[in-house]
């Protein structure tokens, strides 16, 4: 009877439910509107679910009406929707950037964010995208918190780059680890950025520490994009063009100016007038506008990815062509086509063969930079009263100034070379499930580059008796009659090379994840490494090219006797092999911790110490995740610290060789001798940086609002140093020691926030601040410093890695002001060769003269703190993002100035002193500067802090009628201003300088970034 | 059985674990480079490391210039008073331990003094026919390059074993001067005894050169009967050569009058500035003596460093063909050609005809390639430290002797021949001496050497300009003494 009971109401419930039920179908894509196949949906509260197939449908039967269904998919904002009728549903997924289960990768595994308590920035695809930068680092920029990028501006330069300070002088490249094979800052030229989907920057030892040796400047791991599983092929094309202009140039005087302070100067010293008629020079030739040109600059990417059930794949072609702003055309130009191949296969259902194949070909030329024979150095220096051209179409030249600075244009145009860069890398790598918690991958990566490069140095003319002039002015070369009459002619030359590197490594490692109870999470990884690097060259040169012509310069053309046809060679090899292995534990994701260590040998170490190791720990409490937490403002609340060291073998192998360079002139024929050239170390042995980190991250609201703060701490007890030793050992080359130490410290911050309000807007910005402070705290290498780069003719030292002081300090005399009169000059401490007029420098030492010993700190060129700002607007199919990036407290070395008696000069000349109380910053003209006011001295150092609006871009996606319409998926267009404004007191061309740690903000003309003006398609189809 | 599929990795693992010890160790071979412990293991070996001890001779151009720009013969010039700072202080006598020039020439030495240790220390090595004679010129090279380091500095640090390696480093202290004299002498007496007097090889030292340098040496000494004997053993093997001029030319170098002279080649095709002048098998010094932005026949453009000044060539009398010779009138030879060249910092209208920049002497890297040897050590300078030191060892007669067939030659005739004595004698010696030799980089040290450097350079403090500041680098990482004043 009960039974019965039970059964009718179970039929009437059926009947019930199955009168009020319905199937329900629909579709779910992403923000883009591509398909999302395998995205769950789950009826809330029961088991009644489904996935969505290849073109992301889906269908669930028995919906009631009220019914919530759970949207989720790994890496989207998981989205509940209250069905209301049988009506398709047509679900976009919000992409969840802050996702916290989201997946990292890090060396040799992956790890969810939640449980990582290293310290790690993510730049995305997203990211890089907007930017469109043409290497891929210039993405760090003010994106990831920590990462100091100076930009270079000349094309396809490598900027430098700084992961938290700088702890060591011998390198300061992060590792770069591309899908899991390591490489290094300089293999980014070849990179195509749009092939990237992310790039994490490894800041700590908790999680660098794993590539041990080579993980002291920090590591890059750039993920390239791969295709999902069951995705029909998705093709999308990108391109922009536009148009680079250089934003500012250096004030110099003009013709006028220069003619009456080049009098002043002569007659100041004694000597008679340059110019007579000083009236009739106008303003002359401004040279810096004669070279700078605006230079195009184009980008197109092509890809193709997707996949079957067993298969995915990624393809894409690319090609970026960019001129550079000085010159330009076929003078300097960076041209780079890449081709990608990434495809992922099941071989069976345990073992899965990933094989990456990357090309890249670069064709390149450029103009001699930052240097004072640079084109931009010499369109400050040269003399404003030639013009361009003379009277016959013949490059301008001066009677004035016959050393080393010429006419900018004839430079250009006598300057040619090329490059042309093949290069091949990837990887094959199987993935083999022992278990399910069990895999092992042996991972073979490889990188091949051939360059081949030609200069060509023709017969030039730059004016009779020009240093550099080495033809008539027709351009034939110049013969010379010796007393005995023999004929000696000059020659043009050219000089071929070729130079290959190939580096391999191979990769065995497994990684075995498990649990311990319910609460015992365990992920671990053990593993070995071996890697070969090495490089080789060979290089001809020739004399007599036919014509004197570009289009003839090649060895084999060269009429040169056998005697000028010299040749060389160079070769390296360097062999790693490493043990690996980390264990990461949690608790209830609330307790975390994680150890790794790492052995290295290396063939660059001394005998004595061929094995190195390097370990690191780290603690993590998520403390949201406690019971007690019931926190609705903070959502996620994570204290973290690490500990650990990492190291640093920037040396040769260590050898005691003989040089069989030394030669001597017997009977009149070249003898080749030798010498000992240098001296071993067999106790050498890595940098090993000792590294702490502390840090937290919050987020609030719903994690709409998140926040990372984190203190760091570096310290390098046995810095490499090549020392100084006494100057009576002679000249051989000495060997690298440990004898040093550095501390670097700081913070970064970073702060985002990201909210959709109704209406379609949506709204996100974020803040990330940087700051370090480094110093040398210990050189034991007797006189306590190393002299780091210098400047001009005659060659001038200027910076320093000096104990206790922030390395690369500028170095010199301190200034105080002008001395007005003779009693001043008599008053002040013994100054040789001071006349009224002339700059008063300080008496550091207080020992009543000044020299030498005078000279201190007068600059530091690295800023105190980088801060990057992103603001990004969508507004229903636009979208807008500024990205502004500041550097505060760097200071900057006008090193660009030739100061010889004829060159032009800085506009700030017309402000000299003439007499009594006329200036007190700027000292007379001289030819006869008996008081070398030209010495290094503060009064060359400017503050380049600077705010620069690096991006600005406006994007409209097209509607989706058209999409519908045309068979597209998304089109977008836009356009986009790079380094649109620049506010700084700088007075040269780019506050941002790049280049060597110990040449950092050393202006020698440096090449500027340029404006650059774009517009741009995206589609996807 | 899930042990079995999993013995290739486990092979895999051995494999490569056992091999990895091996696979970090290196050889420099491997580079194709030569290790020092591979080395003098046979004759070839020690007659390149003697070829690599004379390379130093080549960087010595700072000294020949400094010679006489330090003295009243010259001035600095070059483009600027900011032109080879270093250069321009010393011209003026304002020169500071901190100066390039003086610290590269420091460095330079003791890479010489080096290069003949490092043979000292491997001497015993091996043994074969000729040794004894190749390491004269060893010793004559140390000596050699620790007299300039006397001349130049006054007490220096002196070492002899070995060649000092890192951790030498700041260990050594300054030896007395005359300490570094003995073992100067020491080493030409071991060479002398060593050298044969005629080498097959234009260029090699000679006994006779060993003498005249040690004749030298003592005459710096003031030990005036040892220098007159010593020079004796020179003189009669060889010759002035009749027209002065001809031994400046290419054709007249290593000729009859050529003692010891420093061998420099146009012939390499490989320059660097960043290795000058160490790079180079030319004579550096030579551009530096060259008619700034000159075009014309016969000489190169230069730089326009080491000007002759009016008053040097105000001492040539009329008729003196050495006037003609060691001087370029460039205002009167550009009347003449049609040349045109620019007046440079300090210019006087003349240049150093002696190593001047002549047309069509240089290769490849026209500035560095100059072919042009330095006649470091001439027959005519031997003559006259002969007669200086017969002269203040109390032989007039004698000095007389030599002294006048020096000057028969310039003038070509006996009519301004010599016949005073004793102290008025001495003081036409010094004369002769800069008439003879100016522009050649030793008259500065003559100056000094005979305490006329204060009367005749301005800006000369007696009791500091002797000798040259120790490089500041130097006192710095070795913890030397300075000289006094500096």
């Amino acid at each position: 009877m009960k039974s019965k009971f039970l059964l009718l109401l179970f039929c009437c419930v059926s009947y019930f439910v199955n009168a009020q039920t319905f199937p329900i179908s629909g579709s779910i894509h992403d923000d883009n509107n591509i398909p999302l196949p395998g995205v769950s949906i789950l009826v809330k509260g029961s088991t009644n679910g489904t996935t969505t197939d290849f073109d992301g449908n889906f269908t669930i039967p028995n919906i009631a009406s009220g019914d919530i269904l759970i949207i989720s998919y790994l890496g989207f904002v998981t989205q509940e929707i209250i069905v209301s009728s049988p009506n398709p549903l047509n679900v976009q997924l919000e992409a969840d950037l802050q996702a916290l289960d989201e997946v990292l990768v890090i060396g040799y595994g992956t790890q969810k964010v939640s449980k990582i308590s290293g310290s790690v920035a993510v730049v995305n695809a997203k990211s890089i995208e907007t930017l469109q930068p043409v290497r891929a680092e210039d993405a760090l920029q003010g994106q990831a918190a920590g990462v100091n990028v100076i930009a270079n501006g000349s094309p396809g330069t490598k900027p430098t780059v700084l992961i938290r300070g700088i702890p060591s002088y011998t390198g300061t490249d992060p590792l770069v680890v591309i899908d899991g094979v390591q490489q290094t800052l300089d293999d980014l030229n070849a990179l195509n950025p749009g092939d990237i989907k992310s790039m994490n920057v490894l800041k700590d030892a908790a999680l660098s520490a794993i590539y041990g040796v080579s993980g002291g400047n920090g590591v890059i791991l750039v993920q390239t994009k791969s295709g999902g599983r069951n995705n029909k092929t998705v093709f999308s094309f990108d391109a922009s063009t536009g148009i680079q202009e250089v934003a500012n140039t250096i004030d110099v005087l003009n013709a006028s100016e220069y003619v009456s302070i080049l009098n002043e100067a002569s007659s100041n010293a004694g000597e008679g007038l340059i110019f007579d008629d000083i009236s009739s020079y106008g303003r002359g030739t401004d040279w810096q506008d004669q070279v700078f040109v605006e230079a195009p600059i184009t980008n197109f990417n092509l890809t193709a990815s997707g996949g079957s059930e067993n298969t995915s794949y990624f393809i894409s072609a690319g090609h970026l062509a960019q001129e550079g702003v000085v010159g330009g055309e076929d003078k300097s130009y960076f041209d780079r086509t890449t081709l990608t191949a990434n495809f992922n296969t099941n071989l069976t259902d345990k073992l899965v063969a990933i094989i990456n194949t990357s090309y890249a070909n670069i064709k390149s030329s450029s103009l001699s930079e930052n240097n004072i024979n640079s084109v931009l150095s010499n369109a400050i220096n040269f003399d404003p009263t030639v013009s361009p051209y003379d009277a016959n179409g013949n490059f301008g030249t001066s009677t004035n100034i016959t050393q080393e600075i010429k006419n900018p244009l004839a430079l250009i145009d006598n300057s040619y070379n090329k490059n042309n860069t093949n290069k091949l890398y990837g990887k094959l790598e199987l993935q083999y499930d022992v278990l399910d918690n069990f895999k092992i991958t042996s991972r073979f990566g490889y990188n091949y580059v051939d360059i081949y490069g030609k200069d060509f140095t023709p017969l030039v003319f730059y004016g009779v008796g020009h240093n550099n002039t080495t033809a008539n002015e027709d351009l034939s070369p110049i013969v010379t009659v010796s007393p005995d009459g023999e004929e000696t002619s000059t020659h043009n030359r050219v000089s071929e090379s070729r130079t290959n590197y190939f580096r391999f490594s191979y990769e065995l490692f497994g990684n075995y994840d498990f649990k311990i109870g319910e609460d015992h999470s365990f992920e671990t990884v053990a593993g070995l490494t071996i890697a070969k690097n090495q490089g080789s060259n060979v290089t001809a040169n020739a004399q007599d090219i036919p014509f004197n012509s570009w289009n003839y310069a090649d060895v084999s053309a060269a009429t040169g006797d056998l005697e000028s046809q010299t040749s060389g060679s160079w070769q390296y090899v360097k062999r790693n092999v490493s043990y690996f292995g980390r264990m990461n534990y949690d608790f209830k994701e609330r307790y975390l911790l994680s150890a790794s260590a790492r052995v290295d040998g290396s063939t660059s170490f001394g005998k004595n110490n061929k094995f190195g190791v390097f370990y690191a720990g780290s603690l993590g409490w998520v403390i949201s995740n406690e019971a007690f937490w019931n926190s609705e403002t903070i959502n996620y609340l994570k204290l973290r610290s690490s500990y650990g060291t990492v190291g640093n073998d920037n040396i040769d192998p260590q050898f005691a060789t003989i040089s069989t360079f030394p030669k001597y002139t017997f009977d009149g024929n070249i003898i080749t001798g030798s010498t000992l050239q240098s001296i071993p170390n067999d106790d050498v042995t890595w940098e090993t940086q000792t590294q702490f980190d502390a840090g937290l991250d919050v987020k609030f609201f719903e994690s709409r609002l998140s926040l990372t703060a984190e203190y760091w701490q570096k310290t390098v007890d046995d810095l490499l140093f090549s020392p100084t030793l006494s100057l009576y050992l002679g000249t051989p080359d000495y060997p690298a020691a440990n004898i040093g130490k550095t501390k670097s410290s700081g913070f970064d911050f970073s702060i985002g926030y990201s909210d959709t309000s109704s209406g379609g807007f949506r709204f996100s910005t974020s803040v990330n601040l940087t700051t370090a402070t480094n110093e040398v705290e210990e050189i034991n290498n007797g006189d306590k410093f190393i002299w780091g780069s210098g400047y001009g003719i005659p060659y001038t030292n200027l910076t320093r890695f000096e104990e206790g002081y922030s390395p690369g300090y500028f170095y010199g005399y301190k200034t105080d002001g002008i001395f007005q009169n003779q009693a001043e000059i008599d008053a002040h401490a013994t100054q040789d060769g001071a006349q009224p007029g002339d700059i008063r420098y300080q008496d550091l030492n207080n020992d009543g003269v000044i020299n030498a010993d005078d000279r201190g700190e007068i600059g530091d060129p690295f800023a105190d703190y980088n801060i990057g700002w992103n603001l990004a607007f969508d507004y229903k199919n636009f979208d807008f993002m500024v990205f502004t990036y500041a550097s505060v407290g760097g200071d900057i070395y006008r090193a660009y100035e030739r100061n010889s008696n004829y060159t032009n000069r800085f506009a700030s000349t017309l402000d000299r002193w003439t007499g009594e109380g006329t200036s007190t910053t700027e000292p007379r003209v001289t030819f006869v500067d008996t008081n070398n006011n030209i010495r290094p001295s503060d009064r060359y150092v400017e503050d380049g802090s600077f705010v620069r609006i690096k991006n600005i871009q406006l994007g409209y996606t097209l509607p989706d009628s058209f999409n519908t319409a045309t068979g597209m998926s998304r089109v977008r267009v836009y356009a986009q201003v790079k380094n649109a404004l620049t506010f700084t007191d700088y007075s040269g061309y780019d506050p941002e300088i790049s280049s060597g740690v110990l040449d950092t903000g050393v202006d020698r003309g440096n090449y500027p970034q340029p404006r650059t003006w774009l517009i741009g398609v995206n589609v996807k189809f | 059985m899930k042990i079995v599929k999993h013995i290739p990795f486990i092979i895999a693992i051995l494999f490569i674990s056992s091999a990895c010890s091996d696979y970090v160790d290196y050889e420099a071979k491997e580079n194709f480079e030569i290790v020092a412990d591979a080395y003098f293991y046979s004759k070839e070996d020690y007659e390149s490391a003697v070829v690599g001890t004379y390379d130093p001779l080549q960087w010595m151009y700072l000294n020949v210039l400094i010679g006489d720009i330090a003295s009243e013969n010259s001035f600095s010039g070059g483009e600027s008073a900011t032109d080879v700072i270093g250069i321009q202080e010393i011209d003026e006598m304002r020169h500071t331990p901190t100066n390039d020039n003086l610290t590269s020439i420091w460095r330079f030495l003791y890479e010489g003094i080096n290069r003949a240790n490092y043979l000292e220390e491997n001497k015993d090595k091996l043994e074969f026919d000729g040794k004894e004679a190749l390491y004269g010129e060893v010793y004559f090279l140390r000596a050699y390059y620790y007299f300039e380091l006397v001349k130049f500095f006054g007490d220096v640090p002196l070492f002899t074993e070995r060649r000092l390696t890192a951790t030498d480093s700041g260990t050594l202290e300054r030896a007395s001067k005359a300490d570094v004299y003995a073992q100067i002498e020491l080493d030409l007496l071991t060479a002398i005894s060593a050298l044969p007097n005629t080498q097959s090889q234009k260029g090699r030292v000679t006994k006779y050169a060993a003498q005249a340098l040690l004749g030298k040496v003592y005459l710096f000494q003031d030990k005036f009967a040892e220098s007159a004997s010593m020079l004796e053993n020179v003189i009669g093997n060889y010759s002035l050569v009749p027209n002065y001029q001809d031994q400046f030319l290419k054709a007249g170098e290593n000729g009859p009058e050529s003692v010891f002279e420093v061998q420099y080649s146009n012939d390499s095709e490989w320059y660097d500035w960043d290795f000058v002048p160490q790079g180079t098998e030319g004579n550096f010094g030579v551009i530096h003596n060259g008619p700034r932005a000159f075009s014309g026949p016969e000489y190169a453009t230069g730089w326009s460093f080491n000007l002759p000044t009016p008053t040097l060539v105000a001492t040539f009398d009329d008729g003196d063909s050495r006037k003609e010779a060691s001087i370029l009138d460039i205002e009167a030879f550009a009347a003449e050609t049609g040349a045109s060249y620019a007046e440079g910092y300090k210019h006087t209208g003349y240049y150093n005809k002696k190593y001047i920049p002549r047309a069509g002497e240089s290769g490849a890297q026209t500035e560095l390639n100059y072919l042009t040897n330095y006649r470091a050590i001439r027959y005519a300078d031997v003559l006259l430290m002969a007669a200086e030191a017969n002269n203040r060892n109390g032989n007039d007669t004698k000095a007389l002797d030599y002294l006048n067939q020096v000057v028969e030659r310039a003038f070509g005739n006996t009519d301004h021949n010599i016949t005073a004595s004793g102290n008025t004698l001495t003081q036409l010696i010094w004369e002769q001496r800069n008439l003879e030799l100016s522009m050649e980089g030793h008259h500065f040290f003559d100056l000094v050497r005979t305490n006329q450097a204060a009367n005749v350079i301005e800006g000369f403090t007696a009791g500091k300009h002797e000798v040259f500041p120790i490089p500041q680098q130097e006192i710095d990482i070795s913890g030397l003494t300075q000289n006094p004043g500096y």
